[in-house]
C-alpha cells in the first residue's frame, strides 16, 4: 500500500539526510525502522506524511504519488495517515476528549471546530477510541495531567480518530519506562491486528523490535542497509547497524 | 591549516577592535575635558557654544593618541580585550590601562553632575527650603472640596486606558501572528510582510506615547480622545511585540501533530498555537492595562484629558492644596491597579 522509490532528502542547510531509499509496505504490516541517532529515521517518517518535503523520489500511497500534492489534496492524504510522537504532542490545557476529537479536524469544518461544535457521531467515535486505549472515565481530565503512558494512549486515540489507513510512530516509547513502553506497544499491536491499520514505527530497543515487528528496515547514515525479518538480525548485522562497539541492552 | 588562518584573522579583528576602542576613549576624554572641565568649570561659560568641528578635532586627537600609545601599557583597548599579556603576579586592575578606564568613569560622573546642574547650595538654601516647606504643607492638607471633580477626572483616565487597551487587543492579536518569525519567514512574501511590519512597529514603539499624545492633540484636538489614541497606538505596538515573541517560543510539537492530522492551517494555528499562548497573552494584556492607566495620567499632562490634565491646570495656578488631593487620588489608583493586576496575573498562573 505504501511504496517508497529513490527517496532523497537534502535539508536546506545542505545536509543529505536520506540517500536513495527504496522499500514498500504491504497492507496490515507492522514495520519497524531502526538505526542510530541521526541516521534519518524521523526524517523518513516525516517525508511520508510531508511534514518534511522530500527532495527527490516518489512516495506512492495506494498508488498516489504524495510528493507532488498541495493544499487540500495534501490535507486529504495526511488525514489518512495517523502519526504519534515521542513527546506525545497533545494540545496543552485541553481535555482528553478534546484532544481525541482534534484528530478529526480535517473532516470538521473550520468554524465548527473553532467553536467546538462536534456532531453526536463524532463524539461517539471519540468515546469508542478512548475506550479502545483503555482510558474510559478519563475523557474529561486535562490531558497534560495524565502520566506519560496515558498521554501516549490519548495520542493513539487521536490518530485512530482520523480513521487512518496507516499509522506512523516516531519513537513512541522513547520517553517512557519499560513497563509502560510494553503497554503502549501492546496498544499499537492491537490497533494493527484488530483494526487492520498498517504501522510504521521507529524504535531503539531491539528487544521490542523482536517482539512486535513483522519486518525490520535499518538506516545508517541515511542509507537503507537492512530489510528483513527481525529474528534474522544476528550479532554481525547488529554490529553493522549500530557500530563495532555497540552492546545490546534489553528491556523486559 | 584552515584553523590557523581563522585564528590569525581573529587576532587581527581583535586588534582593529582594540584600536577603535582606544581612539574613541581618547576622543571622549579630550572632548569631555575640554567642554566640561575647561569651558564650563574653569571659564564658567554657562551656555558654551557647540560646533561640529569640536568632536571632529577630538576624534583627530583620539586617533593620534591611540596611534602613539597603542603598543604601550596605556592602551585600554588592548588591555580590555586581553591582548596585553600579564605575568601571573600582575593584576589587570593596577596596570596603566586600567587607570585610563578609571579616568573615563570619573570624567563621566563629573560631567553628569554638571549637566544635571546638581547644586547642594540651591538644595539647602533658605529660600529653597521655605518653598519646599510651603509645597509639602499644602500637599499634606489636600483640598477635599474638589474631590468630586478629581474623581470624575480619574474615572475618565481609567476608562480612557481601558478603551485604549480594549481596542488594541484584537488588532495586536492578529498582528502578533504576522509579526512572528516562525510563522512568517517560510516564503519571500511572508518574509517581506514580516520585516515591514516589524519595522513599523519598532518605529512607533520608539516614539514615546507622550509625543504621540502631542501629535494627536494637534490632529483631533486636546482632550481624552487624543490621549486614548496615543495609548492605543503604543499598546498595539507593545502588545504585538510581546504576543509575537510568545508565538515564536511555542513548542512545535502540537503544531506538527495538528498538521499531521490533515487540519487546515487556520485549525493548526487555533489548536496547535493558541492553547499555548492564551495565558501569557492574558497576563501581558492585564499588565498593559495597568501600565496604560499610569501612562494615561502622565499623558493628561500634555492635554490628553483626565486627571493628568486637571493636575496640570492646578499646578499652573500654584494651587498646591488641590494638587495634593489629586496626587493622593493618583496614588490610590496606581496602587489599586498594581494590586489588582498582580492578583489577577498570579491567579492565571
Ligand atoms: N531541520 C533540519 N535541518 C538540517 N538538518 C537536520 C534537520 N533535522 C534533522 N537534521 C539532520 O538529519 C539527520 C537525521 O536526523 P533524524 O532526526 O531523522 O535522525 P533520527 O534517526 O530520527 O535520530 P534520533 O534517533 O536521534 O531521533 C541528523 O544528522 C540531523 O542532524
Ligand atoms: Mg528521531
Amino acid at each position: 500500500m505504501l511504496e517508497i522509490k529513490n527517496l532523497n532528502k537534502v535539508y536546506p542547510n545542505g545536509y543529505h539526510a536520506l540517500h536513495n531509499i527504496n522499500f514498500s509496505v504491504p497492507q496490515g504490516e507492522f514495520l519497524v525502522v531502526i538505526g542510530l541517532s541521526g541516521s534519518g529515521k524521523s526524517t523518513m517518517l516525516r517525508c511520508i506524511n510531508r511534514l518534511h518535503d522530500p527532495s527527490s523520489g516518489e512516495i506512492l500511497f495506494n498508488g498516489v504519488d504524495t510528493t507532488k500534492l498541495k493544499g487540500s489534496a495534501l490535507r486529504k492524504i495526511r488525514s489518512e495517515i495517523g502519526m504519534i510522537f515521542q513527546h506525545f504532542n497533545l494540545i496543552p490545557r485541553s481535555t482528553v476528549i478534546a484532544n481525541v476529537l482534534s484528530g478529526n479536524l480535517s473532516r470538521t469544518g473550520i468554524f465548527k471546530s473553532i467553536f467546538g461544535i462536534y456532531s453526536a457521531e463524532e463524539k461517539e467515535r471519540a468515546m469508542k477510541y478512548i475506550d479502545i486505549v483503555g482510558l474510559r472515565g478519563k475523557e474529561k481530565n486535562r490531558a497534560d495531567n495524565l502520566s506519560g503512558g496515558q498521554q501516549q494512549r490519548v495520542a493513539i486515540a487521536r490518530a485512530l480518530m482520523q480513521n487512518p489507513k496507516i499509522l506512523l510512530a516516531d519513537e513512541p516509547v522513547a520517553s517512557l519506562d519499560p513497563a509502560t513502553s510494553h503497554s503502549v506497544m501492546q496498544y499499537l499491536k492491537k490497533v494493527n491486528e484488530e483494526l487492520g491499520v498498517t504501522v510504521i514505527c521507529n524504535l531503539h530497543f531491539l528487544s521490542l523490535v523482536r517482539q512486535y515487528a513483522h519486518r525490520v528496515v535499518a538506516l545508517k547514515a541515511g542509507k537503507l542497509i537492512y530489510d528483513g525479518k527481525p529474528l534474522e538480525i544476528n550479532e554481525e548485522w547488529f554490529k553493522t547497524i549500530y557500530g563495532e562497539d555497540a552492546v545490546e541492552v534489553t528491556i523486559n | 591549516m584552515q584553523k590557523k588562518i581563522s585564528k590569525v584573522k581573529n587576532k587581527n579583528v581583535q586588534m582593529v577592535k582594540a584600536f577603535i576602542l582606544d581612539t574613541l576613549a581618547w576622543a571622549y576624554i579630550a572632548l569631555v575635558s575640554y567642554k566640561v572641565l575647561y569651558d564650563k568649570i574653569y571659564i564658567e561659560n554657562r551656555y558654551p557654544e557647540f560646533a561640529w568641528k569640536q568632536p571632529l578635532y577630538a576624534l583627530y586627537f583620539g586617533l593620534a593618541a591611540a596611534a602613539l600609545l597603542f603598543f604601550t601599557n596605556f592602551s585600554l583597548g588592548r588591555g580590555s580585550l586581553g591582548l596585553i599579556k600579564l605575568r601571573d603576579d600582575e593584576k589587570a586592575t593596577t596596570k596603566p590601562f586600567a587607570f585610563i578606564g578609571y579616568l573615563l568613569i570619573i570624567l563621566t560622573f563629573v560631567t553628569g553632575f554638571y549637566v544635571s546642574q546638581v547644586s547642594l547650595k540651591e538644595f539647602f538654601s533658605s529660600q529653597g527650603l521655605e518653598g519646599a516647606k510651603r509645597i509639602f504643607t499644602a500637599l499634606f492638607h489636600p483640598n477635599w472640596s474638589i474631590f468630586e471633580q478629581g474623581l470624575f477626572a480619574a474615572i475618565e483616565t481609567i476608562y480612557m486606558a481601558f478603551i485604549a487597551t480594549a481596542i488594541a487587543i484584537p488588532i495586536a492579536f492578529i498582528l502578533g501572528f504576522i509579526a512572528a518569525r516562525n510563522l512568517m519567514t517560510g516564503n519571500p512574501v511572508g518574509f517581506f510582510i514580516y520585516t515591514a511590519l516589524r519595522t513599523v512597529l519598532n518605529v512607533s514603539r520608539s516614539i514615546e506615547p507622550l509625543v504621540w499624545a502631542i501629535i494627536f492633540s494637534v490632529w483631533v484636538g486636546i482632550g481624552p480622545f487624543s490621549g486614548m489614541l496615543a495609548l492605543c497606538l503604543h499598546s498595539i505596538a507593545s502588545l504585538t511585540k510581546q504576543y509575537s515573541e510568545q508565538i515564536e517560543s511555542v513548542d512545535d510539537g502540537p503544531i506538527e501533530a495538528m498538521t499531521a492530522t490533515g487540519a487546515h492551517p487556520v485549525q493548526v494555528v487555533w489548536f496547535g498555537v493558541v492553547p499555548q499562548i492564551v495565558l501569557p497573552y492574558l497576563s501581558y494584556t492585564i499588565y498593559r492595562w495597568d501600565i496604560n492607566v499610569r501612562m494615561a495620567t502622565v499623558i493628561g499632562l500634555v492635554g490628553g484629558g483626565g486627571i493628568g490634565n486637571l493636575l496640570m491646570q492646578y499646578q499652573g495656578q500654584a494651587r498646591w492644596n488641590e494638587v495634593g488631593l489629586l496626587v493622593i487620588l493618583i496614588a490610590v489608583i496606581v496602587w489599586t491597579m498594581d494590586w489588582a493586576s498582580s492578583v489577577i496575573r498570579e491567579a492565571l498562573k
